[in-house]
């Protein structure tokens, strides 16, 4: 069994629990991308990354207030939630993994791949199965077998599965005068706790408001269709990366691939040159950059414990799990503005191995 | 190591010792080229390297010995008439991330530099001043921690 | 170019010249842009006028002052804010102590004394609100009725009770957070079913250990006993949403201006620097009533202009045209001089600046009240360290207040006030915590980790207590012009002539002896001290003070029953020019003790209504021409 059709609640889900580790899959990546960039310049790259980074913890919130409508558990503590890096995501036509990388023209190809639009041509087959790869690391949900996974074209079909599922589980326990949305709405969490200009949080009570979440989820990703702007007048995430590689903004009106609005500088070389997909081991025993390496996978761990309280009954938590996200933001500045050697050419960068802190913790 | 290399060391090692912060908090900031260029322009290469030499003579005689290097910060440079109010400006300059003019009384003696004035050298100089965190706190304008973290008693890291 | 440009009609000076306008307002502050925006809602054409830059309100151009303020050395509270010599601003180091008899004409303002007065405003696109702090208290019932109920003073035209509905609007406009349930005391009472469009934003950690040592204390004054509490303040700044607002139907929080795809106008992120600009524009500034007035389509924003003069047809007594001067960039005095027609003006300059156009224009009003009655709010400082670390530095500037000695029967005899309890340490008294490092490092020749101790023990424990003073209306407080000082494009700079009288000063001297005992309750270190060389001294009983100006200019136009004893009526309308208004809070009889902003707005809200029915029922534009 893999990540394809859904069949029964509890491959719902598994595929809701995959869908929050998307969602979260992408930050390490943004983020990354986002802080190695020298602080006062690229200004425009700057915004567009710090706004996708934003609504991705959106789309992390939404799947979390989904998966709890329907009876599951959202743990982001679990030993295999975060992918060691780098990692395939459960969506592609060809093989492409996510890396932790310094803001590039590689980065940002990654990106577009990540967030690319589109759905299987018709008559296609809508997952695509492909061979496990010796060592590396895969979104635990879509294993189909010891040796195989499945995968979607793209996010947009994985949501539309997981839409699709919502609607006839609906209809099926409705029949046997069951529901589908048997969790407790005091765990959702609602614009109360949390809002930001990239959306408006949706409680999600019942089928309706699971759709509207979904749609909000991919939308915001990858567009609609051919829309380059999402029913909110926002424009999706793929084209808003894209604009970066075509030195352009989009504006009302335009086709894809052909943004007309004002020009966008980038300045490739202004970013720190860190080491792409860092380990804990890459620093010397000892030395004060394994430490802060150290600090800062432990602090990551306990922002996604919070952030679990926070999805299991405790909303108010997100507050304080905000406060946490910035201060994280410091100890990833502080790692990468400091060289791994006396050279310079290299420096240093945030591990995201939080493995490695439950393994000291024991 | 290049020669600039080692001199960009020295200040570092100098600024530890001015700061209380490691080097690595001190790189941390992303300021440590801007100010170790800012102080070379605006008193010069020879004075700039008097302050280093004074400081390796420092360290090499201290060795290990914190109190004996806190003596000889202070009688061969903190009370140094020329290099005092260098070190002290330096001081300043990471933790709030203005150099201020040197006093009057040097200016007098030791000249006036051209491009000593009171001034930011970077936007991110003011940001990334290490005052803030000493008392953990974010500074004014910048890095907000996060709604309603204030409610929370402080955290400030033990010295 | 900018995101808005698909959404918004622009305009430029020639075709704004050849048009008939149902309503021009000079001034794009919180006021012109309320009024903008009633205007335009209803379908009226509107042209504002700006003096300051910022046509195209931008996030580069945001960003821009962000960048000013971290890099300028000085960082008062106009720092953000680029120097513009075509429409120039006060800026606070410009109050220096003046010498007897000796005005200081250095500065945008002229002073005359004998009193100094450090207030301040901002003359770029949104206004004085790019920088204000955001506090939105409400006036009391009884401020409205001062002379009635205390023999002090003016009464309003006007009741609380008149104001109430409009005070709920325009909390919803700036979007103000507060709890109704802290919010009425001294008789302010709310509509039915109210509550505040977001929650109170959190009290600091600083507030709730005073709170706990402090609530309960009781204050005897004239006969009467308050007991005080820490309270939260409201804030026009972006918190938690309250379910429960408009009956049910909730609230969506304000997003900021010039995102460009970005996030922004989140929840407040306790940059702690309202004043002078939000980093996150969590804070409102009127720059998000504007932008809403302009994507109606039927309103023009002309920045960059600096109105000089209003022209009145001596037959009718209505204002024919307004004259203004264009200029190019902010320093050179290169400009193109010009004139627009409305059907309706409306100054919304702020109290200096109405005072100082009319009296410019040479329209002092047949009352002679244009300018006079200046009144802002007397900030006494009281600093000192508390005896724990209370982490101060945290949290927006202010999250709570001392409010009970805000009304009651003493006010026959001296002047209310109402304590802010500052999170941001004694930086408004000293400077800090500029001063305490370079005290630390230039004084107690502290470096190292001892250093760290020290700044530590001397920041994360400051409070500073700021008592913020009534003033009455004083027809020799006021502004004027002269031909011999003039700015760059030879329009007449604000002169002020300001001294406060004992009702002021007897409740200076209480909030004084109050701190005092307050201090000693929390066992706290007083370590204010007033300095006579410092502008701002004034002599009290063989000691003094020194004041600091509270940048609530209001009173110039103050609003009355008669054309005998005031320059406006309820509605803001002038008496001798029906179809001109001078709005904001120079139309304030009394100023209380709230910071003006917020019934300003309500005021204005009023004043829209009723031009809406003016422009509905007069003639139409061809017919005025
Ligand atoms: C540091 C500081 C803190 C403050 N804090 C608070 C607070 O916490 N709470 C509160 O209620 N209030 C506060 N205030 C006061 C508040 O900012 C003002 O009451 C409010 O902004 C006034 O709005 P306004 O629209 O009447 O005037 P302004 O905001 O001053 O707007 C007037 C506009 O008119 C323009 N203008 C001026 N002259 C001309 C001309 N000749 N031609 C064309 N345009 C012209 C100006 O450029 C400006 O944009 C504070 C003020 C300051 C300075
Ligand atoms: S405290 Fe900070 S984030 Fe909050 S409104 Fe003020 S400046 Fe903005």
């Amino acid at each position: 069994m893999g990540l394809s059709r859904i069949t029964s609640v509890e491959e719902l889900h598994r595929h809701l629990y995959a869908a929050l580790q998307l969602e979260h899959a992408t930050i390490p990546a943004y983020l990354t991308a986002l802080y190695s960039i020298h602080p006062g310049t690229n200004t425009e790259a700057v915004h567009i990354l710090r706004a996708v980074a934003v609504e991705e913890m959106l789309h992390l919130t939404l799947a979390a207030n989904i998966l709890n409508a329907v009876g599951g558990t959202p743990d982001l503590t679990r030993p295999d939630f975060v992918p060691v890096f780098p990692t395939f995501l459960p969506d592609g036509e060809t093989d492409f993994e996510v890396g932790l990388q310094r803001f590039s023209k590689e980065a940002l190809a990654t990106f577009l791949k990540i967030e690319r639009p589109g759905h299987a041509p018709e008559g296609a087959p809508r997952t695509v199965r492909r061979p496990k790869k010796p060592g590396k690391s895969v979104l635990h949900a879509s294993h189909t077998g010891k040796d195989a996974e499945e995968h979607f074209y793209s996010i947009g079909e994985f949501y539309d599965e997981i839409s699709r599922s919502l609607a006839t589980l609906h209809e099926d326990l409705s029949h046997q005068g069951r529901t589908l949305f048997v969790g407790d709405p005091a765990r959702q969490i609602t614009p109360e706790f949390y809002y930001s200009g990239g959306g408006e949080l949706i409680a999600v009570t019942d089928l309706a408001s699971a759709q509207a979440a979904i749609r909000l989820i991919s939308e915001q990703g990858e567009g609609k269709g051919k829309a380059i702007f999402d029913y909110e007048g926002e424009l999706s995430h793929y084209y808003r990366f894209e604009q970066l590689l075509l030195g352009r903004y989009y504006q009302t009106g335009d086709k894809a691939g052909h943004p007309t609005g004002a020009p966008i500088a980038v300045d490739w070389k202004s970013v720190y040159p860190i080491k792409a997909n860092a380990r804990l081991s890459d620093y010397a025993e000892g030395s004060e950059l394994r430490e802060a390496a150290f600090e800062f996978n432990r602090s990551y761990r306990d922002l996604l414990e919070m952030l679990t309280r926070a999805f299991t009954g405790e909303p108010r938590l997100l507050t304080a799990a905000v406060g946490d996200m910035f201060r994280i933001k410091e100890l990833f500045l502080r790692l990468m503005r400091n060289p791994m050697d006396g050279t310079g050419t290299l420096h240093a960068a945030p591990p995201f191995e939080i493995a490695s802190v439950t393994e000291v913790r024991k | 190591m290049s020669g600039d290399r080692a001199e960009f060391e020295k200040f570092l090692g100098l600024s530890e010792v001015l700061t209380g912060f490691t080097k690595f908090r001190l790189q941390g900031t992303g300021q440590g080229a801007l100010y170790f260029s800012t102080l070379t322009d605006v008193v010069g290469q020879g004075t700039a390297g008097e302050l280093l030499q004074a400081w390796s003579g420092v360290a090499a005689a201290a060795g290990q010995d914190e109190g004996k290097l806190e003596r000889l910060m202070r009688s061969e440079i903190l009370s140094h008439e020329k290099l005092g109010p260098i070190a002290r400006n330096l001081i300043k300059l990471w933790f709030v991330g203005t150099w201020y003019q040197l006093p009057a009384a040097w200016r007098e003696v030791f000249g006036t530099p051209e491009r000593d004035r009171s001034f930011v050298p970077a936007a991110s100089s003011y940001v990334e001043g290490l005052l803030w965190p000493t008392i953990g706190a974010n500074p004014t304008g910048a890095k907000g921690p996060g709604y309603g973290t204030w409610a929370d008693p402080p955290n400030i890291p033990k010295v | 170019m900018s995101h808005l440009s698909s959404r918004i009609s622009r305009t430029d000076h020639a075709s704004a010249s050849t048009q008939i306008y149902d309503a021009v307002i000079v001034g794009s502050g919180v006021a012109g842009s309320i009024l903008a925006n009633e205007l335009g809602r209803q379908g009226f054409s509107v042209l504002v006028l700006e003096a300051g830059p910022g046509n195209d309100l931008s996030i580069a151009e945001y960003e821009a002052s962000v960048e000013r303020f971290y890099l300028s050395a000085s960082k008062d509270n106009n720092s953000p804010y680029a120097v513009n010599r075509n429409a120039p601003m006060p800026r606070g180091q410009e109050t220096v102590k003046l010498q007897p008899g000796r005005p200081n004409a250095d500065g945008y303002i002229v002073q005359n004394g004998p009193l100094e007065l450090d207030s301040t405003y901002t003359r770029v696109v949104g206004g004085t609100t790019r920088h204000w702090e955001g506090k939105a208290l409400r006036l009391i019932p009884e401020d409205f009725e001062m002379r009635t109920r205390h023999g002090q003073g003016l009464d309003w035209p006007l009741k609380y009770e008149t104001l109430k509905s409009y005070y709920a609007k325009a909390e919803a406009e700036i979007g103000v957070s507060a709890d109704v349930e802290d919010q009425g005391y001294l008789g302010i009472s709310f509509e039915p079913g109210y509550v505040y469009p977001m929650r109170k934003i959190p009290i600091s950690y600083l507030d709730q250990v005073i709170g706990k040592n402090l609530d309960g204390a009781k204050v005897e004054l004239d006969g009467e006993t308050f007991s005080l509490v820490v309270r939260s303040t409201p804030q026009a700044r972006n918190g938690v949403p309250h379910p429960g607002y408009d009956n049910g139907k909730g609230y969506v929080a304000p997003s900021a201006v010039s995102t460009h795809q970005d996030e922004m106008g989140q929840r407040c992120q306790g940059n702690n620097n309202c004043v002078p600009i939000c980093p996150v524009q969590a804070k409102y500034d009127a720059r998000r009533t504007l932008v809403k007035a302009l994507e109606t389509g039927r309103v023009h924003l002309l920045s960059q202009t600096v109105v000089s003069r209003v022209h009145i047809d001596s037959g009718n007594g209505r204002v024919t045209h307004i004259e203004y001067k264009a200029y190019k960039d902010l320093h050179g005095k290169e400009h193109s001089a010009g004139t627009v027609k409305a059907r309706v003006f409306i100054l919304a300059a702020n109290a200096v600046e109405n005072a100082r156009l009319m009296l410019a224009s040479g329209l002092p009003g047949s009352s002679g009240l244009v300018g006079r009655n200046l009144m802002d709010h007397a900030y006494l400082l009281t600093w000192a360290l508390m005896p724990e670390i209370v982490g101060t530095m945290r949290g927006s500037q202010c999250t709570s207040g001392i409010e009970e000695l805000r009304g009651g029967a003493f006010r026959r005899k001296q002047a209310a006030f109402r304590a802010g309890i500052h999170n941001d340490g004694w930086g408004w008294a000293t400077g800090a915590p500029y001063t305490d490092l370079l005290a630390l490092v230039d004084d107690q020749n502290k470096f190292g980790r001892a250093l760290q101790r020290g700044l530590v023990d001397r920041i994360s424990r400051q409070l500073l207590l700021d008592f913020m003073v009534e003033v009455l209306p004083d027809p020799a407080n006021r502004i004027t012009v002269d031909p011999d000082h003039r700015d760059q494009l030879g329009n007449m700079r604000p002169v002020l002539s300001y001294r406060l009288n004992d009702y002021t000063l007897d409740g200076v001297a209480f909030a004084r002896q109050l701190s005092r005992r307050i201090y000693q309750r929390l066992g706290a270190e007083d370590h204010t001290t007033y300095s006579p060389q410092e502008p701002g001294w004034v002599d009290y009983q063989g000691g003094g003070f020194v004041i600091r100006g509270g940048n609530h200019w209001a009173g110039t136009h103050l609003m009355g029953s008669s054309p005998k004893n005031s320059v406006v009526d309820a509605n803001q309308r002038s008496w001798d020019y029906p179809n001109l208004y001078l709005a904001g809070s120079g139309s304030m009889p009394s100023i209380g003790t709230a910071n003006t902003t917020l019934t300003l707005a309500a005021l204005c809200l009023i004043s829209a209504g009723h031009i809406a029915k003016e422009l509905r029922s007069a003639p139409t534009a061809a017919a005025a021409r």
